[in-house]
């Protein structure tokens, strides 16, 4: 069989990668870091936020027992990881410092904490329910829920050890992913959008490169068609792709532990089918830069969308309902739900069918634009 | 219209391209016989680039008809029996000169053995045998020049549409151009070829005078020069040029 014609143009984008360390670099390069600098920020959670504690339960005596403080209790529960404990006696004092920024909340425990609680409990005539005061700062929401979780949690585990049952309690099983942490759930994610980053990026600026130095018309006016030349790229950037996912899965694996439940090569696969969307988007883009200078100004189109919509850091349930079909619209979104759906719950082809039909609808639908758009240039 | 056998290798008639508003080809009869060195002279805007890319089936036509030894455009299979030359570098700054000319003979499915060996004659007609392995980004304006030439010729196409192939190219390696075109000439080869340079006109069999999208004149060196009654051909097509603008200004 007589090789296809658009292998030519597919040894020469790879020629031409592997004499440019800069485009190599971009490769091989980008996506560990982006992996790292999302993955260190991001993955490790909520941690040493300063938070006060002003303690003046003096304790109380519940019926037959010797004297506690429930205070000390919760206390000793607050989860030292998240929250950095720091004393103070005053409350105004603590008060002014969370108002001037200095703690992001204070725990306070009025004298008769205790003494409320355990008449609460026992139903004394006269008791009222102990109330913990807590001042938050809640400027910033993640800090400020990972604080109220740490609170609530330690008042359930109190709420636990000195034996009062709760009427209701909930059983959690982990359907999936029962010991997923962050970076296996991030790394399916971190795959996809760098994966079409940098094709969409790489693509875009050899493009008008090709339009510009004319050597897009010289090919065309030799036995290659337009048809070649997209083939010839979709080609190369499919098995770029490839390589990046293979490589981040690799390092994923050696520096972030991740865990990996389903079968890779289908993952591989996906993205490599997200490469030819997203090389096809950066050829029919160029069209729109007469300059290299221009396809930087379409960047924040491409990127940003992807970034904020594709359900990589945050799901797609929680952007608003109104915005959300705009997720459907952007490549990245079935390749990041099918390499997780594929990498943490171990799916096959047969329950993530309707990304990859996605995809290859995406593939066909730019693929013939990004011919179009060399062939109107015959005008 | 039957083009083949009819010994043409270009025939075409009534070309017209327009550009929006701007008509760049303006109703062009242009006719070039198989291995003939043809010469389209002209002022820069005078159309000789919009030509070139329609003969190389760059460009879709707004009227009249071409025929490429004898086939009519667009047809992709005329793409094969040509040789283009763009005024532009046109080539991938990257690539080593070696890469650069071994992709336009896998284009045009050479083997590896007939492009090395092609190479090393076109190499050695460039002048730059040393360079093969250089990025052609690191090469001046004039060898890359050279190397595009080079890349246009590596595939032996029996029509040649060179673009100012001449442009930075120091006099003594244009007379070995020269020498090199009229090897391709005695192959039975044809070129089409256009030039400022008029010293380099006259080496052309055929030379048509353009201007504002029209040919206003063409034959042979000395037949224009007898007719104009000029000494060289700068004057020649000056009185060609000149002549509609004074009609107009009567």
């Amino acid at each position: 069989m007589r090789k296809p014609h658009f292998l030519t143009v597919t040894k020469r984008v790879f020629r031409d990668l592997k004499n440019d360390k800069r485009s190599l670099a971009l490769i091989v390069i980008a996506p560990i870091f982006i992996m790292f600098v999302f993955g260190l920020a991001f993955g490790g959670g909520v941690k040493n936020v300063k938070v006060l504690v002003v303690n003046q339960d003096q304790g109380g005596a519940p019926v037959g027992a010797g004297s506690i403080s429930l205070s000390e209790k919760i206390i000793s529960n607050l989860d030292t990881e998240v929250l950095k404990l720091e004393y103070v006696d005053d409350r105004d004092a603590a008060l002014a410092m969370v108002e001037n920024g200095d703690a992001y909340a204070a725990i306070i425990f009025p004298p008769d904490f205790t003494s409320e609680a355990v008449s609460s409990m026992n139903d004394l005539p006269g008791g009222s329910t102990a109330t913990i005061e807590f001042q938050l700062d809640k400027s910033n929401i993640n800090v400020a829920n990972a604080i109220t979780k740490a609170v609530n949690d330690a008042l359930l585990a109190t709420i636990d050890q000195v034996g009062v049952q709760m009427p209701v309690s909930v059983d959690t099983v982990a359907v999936f992913g029962a010991d997923v942490k962050f970076m296996d759930f991030f790394v399916p994610g971190i795959m996809a959008f760098a994966v079409y980053m940098i094709t969409t990026l790489l693509t875009l600026v050899t493009f008008v490169g090709e339009r510009t130095s004319g050597t897009l018309q010289r090919m065309l006016a030799t036995t290659l068609n337009e048809r070649d030349i997209v083939l010839g790229y979709a080609a190369t950037f499919s098995l770029i792709g490839m390589g990046q996912a293979m490589l981040l899965l690799l390092v994923g694996t050696l520096v972030f532990d991740i865990t990996v439940v389903g079968n890779v090569f289908l993952a591989f696969l996906v993205i490599a089918l997200l490469a030819v969307v997203s090389q096809a988007l950066g050829i029919l883009l160029s069209s729109t830069a007469k300059r290299e200078a221009q396809a930087i100004q379409v960047l924040p189109f491409v990127v940003l969308p992807a970034f904020l919509l594709s359900g990589i850091f945050w799901p797609i349930e929680a952007i608003p309902a109104w915005l959300r079909p705009l997720s459907y619209l952007v490549p990245p979104t079935y390749a990041v739900d099918a390499s997780r759906a594929i990498m943490l719950k171990g799916y096959g082809i047969g329950k993530i069918w309707i990304d990859i039909v996605a995809l290859l609808a995406m593939a066909a639908i730019f693929l013939t634009l990004a011919v179009l758009s060399l062939s109107t240039r015959k005008d | 219209m039957d083009g083949d056998g009819n010994g043409y290798m270009v025939e075409a008639s009534g070309l017209v391209k327009r550009y929006g508003k701007f008509t760049a080809v303006d109703g062009l009869d242009l006719r070039v016989k198989k291995g003939e060195i043809y010469g389209l002279l002209g002022p820069n805007g005078a159309g000789k680039t919009t030509t070139i890319k329609i003969l190389c089936g760059l460009l879709r036509l707004s009227g009249g008809e071409a025929h490429i030894n004898g086939r009519q455009l667009p047809d992709h299979r005329i793409a094969a029996e040509i040789g283009y030359m763009p005024q532009e570098t046109a080539l991938y700054l990257g690539l080593t000169v070696h890469q650069n000319l071994a992709f336009f003979g896998e284009i045009f499915k050479l083997s590896k053995r007939e492009i090395e060996e092609r190479e090393k004659t076109l190499l050695e007609f460039i002048n730059l045998p040393e360079w093969r392995d250089e990025l052609v980004g690191n090469l001046s304006g004039g060898m890359k020049h050279r190397v595009s030439l080079a890349c246009a010729l590596i595939h032996q196409p029996p029509l040649l549409l060179l673009d100012e192939p001449t442009v930075g190219v120091d006099p003594e390696l244009r007379v070995s151009f020269w020498d090199y075109f009229n090897g391709i000439k005695r192959e039975g080869r044809t070129i089409v070829i256009t030039t400022h340079y008029m010293d380099e006109a006259g080496r052309c069999d055929r030379i048509g005078f353009m201007h504002n999208g029209r040919l206003v004149a063409e034959g042979e060196p000395g037949e224009l020069l007898q007719m104009t009654g000029t000494e060289n051909l700068e004057d020649a097509f000056m009185s060609f040029t000149a002549r509609p603008e004074v009609e107009v200004e009567r």
